[in-house]
């Protein structure tokens, strides 16, 4: 009987030690909720995780108070910022909030950080990050714009779901459609059990069409977030030196297991 | 820390038992209608709504006590809503209130005592 080459031990743990390093992933600004669909079987208040973090491989970085967090409902915009809660994500300083959820609808909440400094890419990054949760069996409000200076407005209403489902959304730049503009996919790998044959896979790129419209058919259930991503003209200083700003329209969606 | 419908919900047990035997009878979600109910001015809101957005004009409001007893029928007004005064025992013990709309359009809201407390406490 013949024997193949088992190719692996070897590049399993050369690519689980690259993934440990957090070299393969990309930053993401994360608000993760308990549930993107709260029944009233579920309570009365959806809880809020807020970070900034590589979220395949589970790599926190310091996520500073943020400089807006903010919910919109039926066209109405509540500033939550001074509500949140320290709390340690992935090792990392990060935030909670246990938003309680009076009426039925769809709740958009935003988050605005500081500029983050990534010696990395000698760059700072600021991730305009946004997510959504429809409750009590209402689904109106989930394709507004925030007005952010750059967000994805999506297209395929961004809960409720299927694993395999398409996700379309358009990204936008002080308002207006951003032609071919890049999105990054990454999974949020929230129990540490989805593996990769390559750390090109841990990201995934994609790019808009000429009217900002993306498009992604997720393999797998679970959270999902895009980010389109922008240098900003402004550049901003550091230590005396002029550092691109990285401005980046974030997006998590949570997709369903089938049946 | 998120509350878990179960805490909401203390002392409601026969509710619970009637909600999970709705989800299995009346098909609540197959129809685009969604019901919701809150306290305000000791008062009991029905609001009732078509996934399109759109209100039913008309429809049969029946309320159940903790025990998933039928306690009263009523008519939905025009604009999809009801208001209807809180008795003493449903303070205590919470209600079912199931909104039906003709042509299977069906759906309930369990008004649980936490529920109530709130609503009581938000109107003073």
């Amino acid at each position: 009987m013949s024997q193949h080459p088992r190719p692996s031990r070897l590049a399993a743990a050369t690519l689980a030690l690259a993934l440990s390093t957090g070299a393969a992933g990309a930053h993401y600004g994360m608000i993760i909720p308990t549930t993107p669909m709260l029944g009233q079987k579920d309570g009365r208040s959806v809880g809020l995780t807020l970070s900034f973090s590589h979220p395949f491989e589970l790599d926190g970085m310091v996520l500073e108070m943020p400089e807006a967090f903010s919910v919109t409902h039926e066209g109405e915009t509540t500033d939550l910022t001074g509500d949140l809660v320290e709390a340690t994500v992935m090792g990392q300083p990060g935030y909670t909030l246990d938003y309680p959820i009076a009426r039925p609808g769809t709740y958009v909440f935003a988050m605005t950080p500081q500029p983050y400094w990534e010696p990395a890419d000698d760059a700072f990054i600021t991730h305009y990050t946004k997510t959504y949760v429809s409750a009590f069996g209402e689904d109106e409000g989930w394709d507004i714009e925030l007005g952010l200076k750059t967000e994805i407005v999506p297209i395929s209403k961004p809960f409720g779901l299927w694993a395999g489902n398409v996700f379309q959304g358009t990204v936008l730049f002080d308002g207006a459609p951003s032609p071919f503009a890049e999105v990054e996919v990454e999974f949020y790998n929230e129990e540490g059990t989805a593996t990769v044959p390559s750390e090109l896979m841990v990201t995934q790129t994609i790019k808009a069409d000429e009217e900002g419209i993306f498009t992604y058919a997720t393999p797998a259930a679970g959270w999902w977030g895009f980010a389109a991503l922008t240098t900003a003209e402004e550049p901003m200083m550091f230590e005396g030196e002029e550092k691109d700003h990285e401005l980046g329209a974030v997006i998590w969606v949570r997709f369903e297991e089938w049946g | 820390m998120t509350q878990t419908f179960e805490h909401l919900a203390r002392g409601f047990r026969a509710l619970l038992i009637a909600l999970a035997l709705g989800f299995a009878a009346s098909g609540a979600h197959a129809h685009g209608l969604n019901v919701f109910a809150f306290v305000e001015n000791g008062e009991v809101v029905v609001e009732a709504r078509f996934s399109s957005g759109r209100v039913p004009t008309e429809g049969t409001v029946r309320i159940y006590d903790d025990a998933d007893i039928l306690v009263a029928t009523m008519a939905l007004s025009e604009d999809g809503a009801l208001r209807f005064p809180l008795t003493g025992a449903a303070r205590e013990s919470g209600l079912r209130i199931e909104v039906d709309a003709g042509s299977g359009h069906r759906d309930y809201w369990l008004l649980t005592p936490a529920d109530i407390a709130a609503g009581l406490d938000a109107s003073g």
